[in-house]
């Protein structure tokens, strides 16, 4: 009993990692410049996309195509920004959210017309035995998978919280007019804040292809969970999204170890209902708050 | 007093179709302490907000030493040497004192000059030294104006403009924070005010423009204006004869 409730730790915490990345791009979104952003889970899918693509199609090492489709994934969110989002500045909110709705679909049907619908393996250098310690057993990949996004969060969290460009992040999310007044290009720092959500929305996807399969429709219903990780956490706050994230893993595994398999995704969206029910403002009290 | 370094000519600035300054025109001399008097949305912000790049004039000239500088970016602004201390002291919350006044300095690249700067304002303003790490929003409304201030400072200007310094303070803040604007006004900083405390405003500055809704509507010096029958009616009341 002890055994199998450690083992559902273990995967939850490695599961939870990668909704961490997912969150945190999301509410970074979110907080710096109000915008929704529903193509976040067709990022994921790109990131799956580019990897499968550099490894199977082109032949790359996995771990080279894993920093490619990063970077791929934070130029296709320069690109949505500039094209997309500038010129809609200061546009409602309505506004932007169907643009971003109508975005996500050409994207997710985009990938359907290039790569068809049915589902790619990724091949990693990873052997298909788990590791075994003791109670716990775990596969490579996962948690190769969980390592480099703990290295990403904290590669995040270093460059909100000590350098320049960072602060300047931070002073933007706070008080946008303001921190023009020091000096801060805010067009600059929007177009940074979508590039780099968007990476780490890409990082997550092809982190996690490789585990699952490759599919078209792989980013719906990972931009639910995204969403639903930064509502728990409270929109725009980024220790509440990761938070969230490892909050939505161990929900998941638990209930899919003790409950039901099958309504493995309906746990977590529960967990949205009850935590909107009772503490709307989500599971981290400070609004806001970042860094 | 030194040549005009700032000047707005027939500057007119709207919200929508709504003007809000019609037709404003003023100067800073070097060296000069201007203040800006009058009541609440006479267009005292709204002048300011023009200067520092936060609005676009849609008509007339602002010039900085001969340059004009209408409609560039408040980076633009803050490069060419002028920092604006916004109303209501506008920190940032979340942000450490530390972090707050080194966004004052982002646009500077020397670091030791920065480093001193650091130093000076804590040795100026010691209540932020003992809260360097402090998030700036757990300051006391007057630590927060104090930081304000400090922060526009760290971007070494030659002219700074205050927005209502004094706004919601204790009443022995009031003091200091008009003793320190009197001290940057003394080390030569080239300052303009905006001040509804009108008393303290005209005593403290050589000149002031008094705005009513968006014109100007008077100029003169601090003691020309204190004199005014128009302005001791309308902006002193029981106050005048104190001065």
């Amino acid at each position: 009993m002890m055994d199998q409730a450690l083992q559902h730790l273990v995967n939850g915490t490695v599961l939870g990692g990668t909704y961490a990345l997912l969150g945190i791009g999301l509410t970074l979104i979110f907080g710096v410049m109000r915008v929704v952003n529903f193509t976040h889970g067709e990022l994921y899918a790109f990131g799956a996309y580019m990897v499968y693509a550099l490894v199977s199609l082109l032949g790359l090492n996995f771990y080279l195509s894993l920093v490619l489709a990063t970077l791929l994934g934070v130029a296709l969110g320069a690109l949505v920004e500039l094209v997309l989002l500038r010129p809609l500045r200061h546009a409602d909110i309505d506004s932007v959210m169907l643009v971003m709705i109508g975005a996500a679909l050409v994207l997710q049907n985009t990938e359907m017309w290039v790569w068809g619908g049915v589902a790619k393996m990724v091949p990693t250098p990873f052997v298909g035995t788990p590791l075994v310690v003791g109670p716990v057993s775990v596969l490579p990949l996962r948690l190769f998978v969980f390592a480099v996004a703990v290295a990403l969060l904290v590669g995040f969290w270093l460059l909100l919280d000590r350098t320049r460009i960072g602060t300047a992040m931070r002073a933007t999310f706070q008080d946008p007019q303001t921190a023009s007044l020091m000096g801060v290009r805010v067009g600059l720092v929007h177009t940074m804040t979508f590039a780099l959500g968007s990476g780490l929305a890409a990082a997550a996807g092809a982190l996690l292809g490789p585990v699952f399969v490759v599919s078209p429709t792989m980013g719906d219903l990972v931009g639910l969970k995204a969403f639903a990780i930064v509502i728990l956490g409270g929109l725009g706050n980024l220790p509440g999204a990761a938070i969230g994230g490892f909050a939505l893993g161990y929900v998941e595994e638990f209930g899919a170890g003790y409950l039901s398999t099958e309504y493995r995704d309906a746990f977590g969206f529960l967990l949205i209902i009850l935590v909107l029910a009772i503490r709307p403002q989500g599971l981290v009290a400070a609004r806001e708050r970042i860094g | 007093m030194g040549c005009c370094m700032l000047r707005l000519e027939n500057v007119t600035v709207r919200y929508g179709r709504i003007a809000a300054l019609h037709e404003v025109s003023l100067e800073v001399r070097e060296g000069e302490m201007v203040s800006l008097i009058g009541a609440n949305g006479a267009g005292k912000s709204t002048t300011l907000k023009a200067i520092s790049g936060l609005l676009a004039p849609s008509a007339g000239r602002i010039t900085w030493e001969g340059r004009p500088i209408g409609g560039l970016a408040p980076r633009g602004i803050l490069k060419a040497g002028i920092a604006h201390c916004p109303e209501g002291r506008r920190v940032f919350p979340h942000l450490t004192v530390r972090e707050n006044l080194e966004m004052g300095a982002l646009l500077r690249r020397d670091r030791a000059g920065i480093a001193s700067d650091l130093d000076r304002m804590i040795a100026r303003f010691p209540r932020l030294g003992e809260r360097l790490r402090q998030a700036a929003g757990t300051l006391s409304g007057g630590e927060q104006q104090m930081l304000a201030i400090a922060r526009a400072l760290m971007s070494r200007p030659r002219l700074v403009m205050f927005d209502e310094p004094s706004l919601g303070l204790a009443p022995n803040l009031v003091q200091q924070v008009f003793a320190i604007v009197r001290e940057i006004r003394q080390e030569g900083l080239t300052v303009l005010m905006v001040e509804q405390n009108a008393l303290a405003a005209l005593t403290l500055c050589d000149r002031a423009y008094l705005l009513e809704t968006g014109r100007v509507v008077g100029t003169g010096t601090g003691a020309e204006l204190l004199a005014s029958p128009h302005v001791r009616a309308a902006y002193l009341g029981g106050h005048a004869a104190a001065a």
